[in-house]
């Protein structure tokens, strides 16, 4: 009974997550002074583009529902998300949002696949041996204090430097983009070579930084752990060194490692979003970035509810899932806090 | 990354008297030396601006892609003949005016929307709780994204509120967790059979022990804040009007200096961010250490 009554807790806390943002994300614009046809066209014309004629607008407005009322235009506006509609792309314009959405979520989904993993496990590693050891290797502890400085560091300023030295200063990466223009995708080996080296910096770049703050916190996780009794117990029974380490203190620090990753995942989004606009990557974030740049509304509109419905149903799952690998978290206990 | 900064929660942190807390403070060597920092980088900041005057910051006063050391713009021109020292200047303070305010604005929200949820508890708790969640779960930088795309042309108070307009929700649910767990022990039991009135004992007794914890996590929001602006600003989103270390970038990388190789364009003020990171990260423990005893006994 207490998990159906956390599963439904935690769904409410989902669809509220949903709903709430499409609802922002529907009344901002509606909320800043104008109509949104008008400052689209506005902010056209003020980039030496067609205001277009009255006529045309009260058409637009028309085609568009704008000549609804609000909460008529929400209902309609919902109708056409649950479709998967979110509209067409005013720069790029016979494309719709869905379109440019899908052409950018694999690169977003495969950049960040891969650079969590690596760094969350290397860090959890690292962290661990180190945390493990204490302080009797110097060359280990000296990691602690550039573990800190790299996570002080946010993703993009890290990024910047990479970009200068390893595609500018000694060109052996390349500078932009996720594959050499003019190339064909294909599934040979050159072209996947030419992903993964147009790949590398945006990822490096994320792994370092997030390296140091899964390090950090995965030592501190294992210096508590090591003052547990069953620790002393296992110590005591004769057990080999290696056993004691990965069985005993490893896997019980890993646990809130893993809760750790759940509730961090709204920064990793945010701090991809702002380094793939650094390295020109061509996902989600640089979709928006570029969307910004050309005014296209429906773009970053659509980008942005894509990137929270994702965060909230990837939440959810999480929710569901860390008790269940982490016994010591009660499911009464959890919706309690 | 530099928000995920973990946070003690639950455990309430002894009373200290207002001036054992400034002798605590003043022998604790990394909330020292990141305070000293920090001020050097503000009152150098400032000064400089005043020395310079405000013509120093027109574009055109050097001539273009000046080289570190050249004489009147020591750290260089920009491609537009910009002095970079000039806008150091300006960018040093207003990124930090950032963080002032939206760390004000989100701890002193949410800490009150937390203490009030915790202690009055009810329909308006569950509420609450729901939306705390929900803040938590969404990337705020993507609400920021929607606001700062439609509200062009801000400045930068404009942008610090926005922005601290979504820090709320953090204080919002350690303060929260932190009353629960105050509100059954005996003192506070003590003050409600005396007959003190809600908004006493939330002050007088629940206040003082809230304090050192939302002093490091002031410090600690203030980081963030910064990191979100300037994050904008390199999306595009940051003022065009006012000059902060994120819009410094921003130019830096829109007019192509990493390619061109003006480094001393774009490697100033990503260096000026990173001591400021560091100089707050410093004030942020030592605060923590103080705040926390369990932390300062392990050293």
């Amino acid at each position: 009974m207490i998990f159906w009554r956390y599963v439904y807790e935690r769904l409410i806390i989902c669809i509220a997550t949903v709903v709430i943002s499409v609802t922002i994300v529907f009344f901002a614009p509606r909320l800043v002074p104008g109509d949104p046809l008008g400052a689209v066209t506005l902010k056209l014309s003020q980039m030496g583009g067609n205001r277009g004629s009255p006529e045309l607008v009260a058409e637009y407005s028309r085609r568009f529902g704008l000549d609804k009322s609000p909460v008529e235009q929400y209902v309609a506006y919902l109708r056409q998300l649950a479709q998967g509609d979110m509209g067409y792309s005013i720069a790029s314009f016979p494309s719709t949002v869905g379109d440019l959405l899908k052409g950018a979520i694999p690169w977003t989904i495969g950049l960040m696949l891969v650079t969590t993993v690596i760094s969350w496990s290397l860090g959890s590693i690292i962290g661990g041996v180190v945390g493990w050891t204490g302080g009797r290797s110097p060359l280990l502890q000296a990691l602690v204090p550039i573990a800190l400085v790299l996570y002080t560091i946010p993703y993009y300023i890290l990024a910047i430097v990479l970009v200068f030295l390893l595609a500018f200063y000694w060109p052996i990466f390349p500078l932009t983009g996720a594959y050499t223009i003019g190339a064909q995708p294909s599934l040979t080996p050159g072209f996947i070579f030419d992903i993964i080296h147009h790949a590398a910096l945006p990822a490096l770049s994320i792994v370092l930084v997030s390296l140091g703050w899964w390090f950090l916190s995965m030592r501190s996780l294992i210096v508590s752990v090591k003052g547990e009794d069953y620790m002393t117990w296992a110590e005591a029974k004769g057990l080999p060194r290696g056993r004691i380490f990965w069985g005993y203190a490893f896997r019980n620090a890993l646990l809130p490692q893993a809760t750790g990753l759940a509730l961090s995942l709204g920064h990793i989004v945010g701090g991809q979003l702002v380094t793939e606009t650094i390295f020109g990557y061509p996902g989600l974030g640089y979709l928006i970035f570029n969307s910004i740049k050309t005014l296209d509304f429906p773009v970053i509109q659509g980008s942005i509810l894509l990137i929270i419905v994702s965060v909230a149903i990837v939440n959810f799952v999480l929710d569901l899932i860390y008790p269940l690998i982490d016994p010591r978290i009660r499911y009464g206990a959890v919706a309690r806090s | 990354m530099a928000g995920a900064i973990p946070i003690e929660t639950g455990i309430a942190p002894a009373v200290l008297e207002t001036r054992s807390v400034g002798r605590l403070l003043s022998s604790n060597r990394k909330f020292v030396v990141g305070g000293v920092i920090f001020l050097t980088l503000l009152i150098v900041a400032l000064v400089g601006g005043i020395v310079l005057g405000p013509l120093a910051l027109r574009s055109g006063v050097f001539p273009p892609r000046l080289g570190v050391g050249a004489p009147g713009a020591i750290l260089g021109t920009t491609s537009l003949g910009q002095n970079i020292l000039a806008q150091l200047t300006q960018a040093i303070p207003n990124s930090m005016l950032v963080g002032l305010l939206a760390a004000t604005i989100g701890t002193v929200v949410g800490g009150l929307l937390g203490l009030f949820s915790g202690y009055f508890g009810g329909k308006l708790d569950a509420a609450l709780r729901v939306l705390i969640d929900v803040f938590l779960a969404v990337p705020s930088l993507l609400f920021l994204i929607l606001i700062s795309s439609l509200l062009r042309g801000l400045g930068v108070p404009a942008i610090a509120v926005i922005i601290g307009a979504f820090a709320w929700a953090w204080p919002a649910r350690a303060v929260r967790s932190q009353v629960l767990s105050l509100k059954e022990r005996p003192f506070v039991q003590v003050g409600m059979l005396s007959g003190l009135s809600g908004v006493e004992i939330v002050w007088g007794e629940l206040m003082p022990h809230l304090l050192p914890w939302l002093g490091a996590n002031f410090i600690n929001a203030f980081i963030a804040a910064i990191l979100t602006e300037s994050g904008l600003s390199i999306l595009g989103l940051g003022s065009q009007r006012d000059m902060t270390l994120g819009m410094m970038i921003f130019w830096a990388l829109n007019y192509g200096a990493l390619l061109q190789n003006l480094w001393w364009w774009w490697l100033t003020p990503v260096i000026a961010l990173i001591v400021l990171f560091l100089a707050l990260y410093l004030v942020h423990l030592g605060l923590d250490e103080v705040a926390n005893p369990r932390l300062r006994t392990q050293g």
